[in-house]
């Protein structure tokens, strides 16, 4: 089981990347890799915020909206399939979640909050954290896997955005030909980087 | 205090349908202002869907519907729509629309909607669309805010149209799913780009576009 | 500033607005929906005995129903290998009914020409659901498809293209003392002359680990249908006659 679980974290971080295959999470990539520090901050809420909302998503899932998952409320909504709400639902939650998540911090560990707080509303609206739900739903995962693919995700999305900052630090010195400044580098380093991270397609799970 | 505003507006003198600044709303995301190139926004399913020109299209489609609709309802509401809870209804409001669309093509275009799987939801996190709710539907009228809506799909759109083709015959020698490059070619030892129909090809494209446009319009970032 | 109470009203209107809306809307197409699912079912059983529409064009709605009626038998079958009189594939329920399992058959001018049976398995990601047809050797493979699956597009997606379905075509799935061998999906391309190509199958690069989950999944199913396979290869030398 343990071992099942690893390959799906694998699977998650390196071979296919949320962000490098997928492309979930490109706007703030984008807009938030131009310093190490920050990438880092972003990087560590989105990961926190996906091994939350995943679990959270999935028992949503599960208990209210899949097709007969109301059947423990009684025979009679046994046949109700309330799934055409996924998205509106899905969508509060993490909305609801990122609040919480801000507040509690705010009470309880300042620190924290001065380095995460002003990258959590940003991450309400991060495709990356939407599209893991709706992957998990789609792919029929068990509680533990989507914990594990969250968890995952985020790492995978944390390593992209941290080593994309990395190299745009040191591409401000490089001789960019002017059209190509800002999105353009951007984006051909992404394809690199995509590239490299396809090798671990090869892995031995 | 709301109603005041409204009367206020209907009061002044009514605007051409298609004045020189309505058509400015309209014109500008098509390439000054364009959402993906220079705004930096909803690059996710732009490259995500883009593998071949109908699922594209369909995309593009999907998020004029979408784009146009949430920032004309969001526009209509905007001094009834208490600033504390202004976030949650936009999403209300672009989810519920969202949802309809996928609806529509689970029912009528189902092959095309399985193609999309995911990245039909995943409109909902389209930052343009929060975007233009946000930055332009909150502040105008319904009318300039429908152009806004349609401009920046459009704009949206061709950039798509533009890398999904690339993608399309280079990496499956075809169009619209319609073999375009001659078998002849192939017994000649021309091989389809394997790497387009990935991810990285998808990127690389998208940058090469930024760097053509810009050069272009001669806009400098950073 | 609006007032609470105005906040409170006015979400609840927009919430009453939106659900009675999305409600009524998935109520009205729910039943098309599932008919499309169905139809998409039915296509693949279809296209799995290459009943496929001319290339760029596609079948109506009528024409499936038609031609998936007029060809195809859907028979249940248990794990001694014997079909189960009186029951359809729609009646089984793969919670419950435990050691019984969905077959198609196609027959055409009452002579049955393959066995369609329902594969699926974990790929890379997700789930993916196929049909496989056997010729009635149930050795050789007639085609297969894959209809539904979440792996990603443009690498494990691709298992779903005509391209690598095509390369199961004319497989076969036992050796040549007729013990099972199933199929195997190999890493890159199979190689000339290989003693076991007539059973290994061109991959997808980059996409080695759905194709080792396309494998082992095939290998399953098989299995599961072995005892009604080995009946029928007994039956008549290897024929059966309908």
């Amino acid at each position: 089981m343990l071992e099942h679980y690893l390959s799906l974290f694998v699977k998650a971080v390196f071979v296919e990347n949320i962000l490098l295959a997928f492309f979930l999470g490109m706007c703030s990539f984008l807009a938030v890799s131009k310093k190490v520090e920050t990438a880092v901050g972003l990087g560590l809420a989105v990961t926190f915020v996906l091994t939350i909302t995943a679990p959270t998503n999935w028992f949503i899932h599960e208990y209210i909206l899949k097709e007969g998952a109301l059947a423990w409320a009684g025979e009679q909504f046994g046949s109700v399939d309330l799934s055409f709400l996924n998205f509106i639902t899905f969508i509060a939650t993490i909305a609801a979640m990122v609040q919480l998540v801000e507040m509690v911090i705010d009470k309880y560990s300042p620190k924290l909050y001065a380095a995460l707080g002003i990258f959590l509303p940003l991450i309400a609206v991060n495709c990356a954290i939407l599209g893991a739900s709706l992957f998990m739903v789609e792919r029929e995962y068990t509680l533990g896997e989507s914990v594990v693919f969250g968890f995952g995700s985020g790492i995978g999305w944390f390593l992209a955005i941290v080593a994309m900052a990395s190299i745009r630090t040191k591409i401000r010195y490089s001789n960019v030909p002017s059209g190509l400044k800002g999105l353009g580098i951007t984006m051909l380093i992404t394809g690199l980087m995509s590239m490299a991270f396809m090798l671990f397609s090869g892995i031995q799970l | 205090m709301a109603n005041d505003v409204q009367t206020a507006e209907i009061k002044k003198p009514r605007e051409k349908m298609f004045s020189k600044k309505n058509l400015r709303v309209l014109r500008e995301p098509l390439s000054d202002n364009n959402p993906i190139t220079f705004q930096v926004l909803g690059i996710c399913s732009a490259l995500a869907t883009t593998v071949q020109v109908n699922t594209a299209l369909v995309m593009t489609l999907a998020v004029t519907f979408v784009l146009t609709l949430s920032n004309v309802f969001i526009s209509l509401l905007r001094n009834k729509i208490p600033s504390k809870i202004r976030i949650i209804v936009e999403l209300a409001v672009i989810a519920t629309l969202v949802i309809l669309v996928d609806q529509i093509l689970k029912a009528y275009l189902f092959d095309i909607s399985k193609q999309l799987s995911v990245f039909v939801g995943l409109i909902i996190t389209n930052c343009i669309i929060m975007g233009r709710a946000e930055a332009f539907a909150l502040q105008n009228k319904p009318w300039p805010s429908f152009l806004d809506g349609l401009g920046n799909a459009m704009g949206y759109g061709w950039i798509l149209l533009v890398i999904a083709t690339g993608r399309e015959i280079l990496g499956s020698g075809s169009f619209f799913g319609f073999q375009i490059i001659p078998q002849a070619l192939y017994q000649a030892g021309y091989e389809n780009m394997g790497l387009m129909v990935l991810s990285p090809g998808a990127f690389i494209l998208l940058g090469l576009l930024v760097w053509v446009q810009r050069t272009i319009t001669k806009t400098v970032h950073e | 500033m609006h007032s609470n109470a105005y906040t409170f009203r006015f979400a609840a209107t927009v919430t009453i607005v939106c659900s009675v809306l999305l409600a009524g809307a998935a109520t009205l197409l729910k039943p098309r929906q599932i008919e499309n699912e169905e139809l998409d079912k039915k296509k693949n059983i279809l296209a799995s005995v290459n009943i496929r529409p001319a290339e760029g064009e596609s079948f109506s709605r009528q024409k499936i129903q038609e031609l998936y009626s007029k060809y195809i038998k859907g028979v249940v079958v248990d794990d001694q290998g014997n079909i189960v009189e009186g029951k359809t594939p729609d009646d089984i329920d793969p919670k419950t009914d435990t050691g019984l399992y969905p077959l198609y058959e196609y027959i055409k001018d009452g002579q049955p020409q393959a066995h369609i049976l329902p594969v699926s398995g974990k790929g890379l990601w997700s789930t993916i659901y196929g049909y496989l047809a056997l010729d009635t050797d149930c050795s050789t493979i007639k085609g297969i498809t894959f209809y539904k699956h979440g792996e990603t597009p443009g690498l494990g997606g691709e298992i779903s293209k005509d391209w690598f379905t095509a390369n199961f075509v004319g497989k076969k799935i036992r050796d040549a003392e007729g013990n099972l061998v199933s199929i195997q999906v190999v890493k890159g391309k199979v190689r000339e002359g290989d003693p076991q190509a007539y059973h290994e199958v061109d991959g997808i690069s980059g996409a080695t680990l759905t194709g080792r989950g396309v494998t082992n999944f095939l290998r399953s199913e098989l299995k599961k249908y072995e005892p009604f396979l080995k009946k029928m290869t007994e039956a008549e030398g290897g024929h059966i006659n309908g």
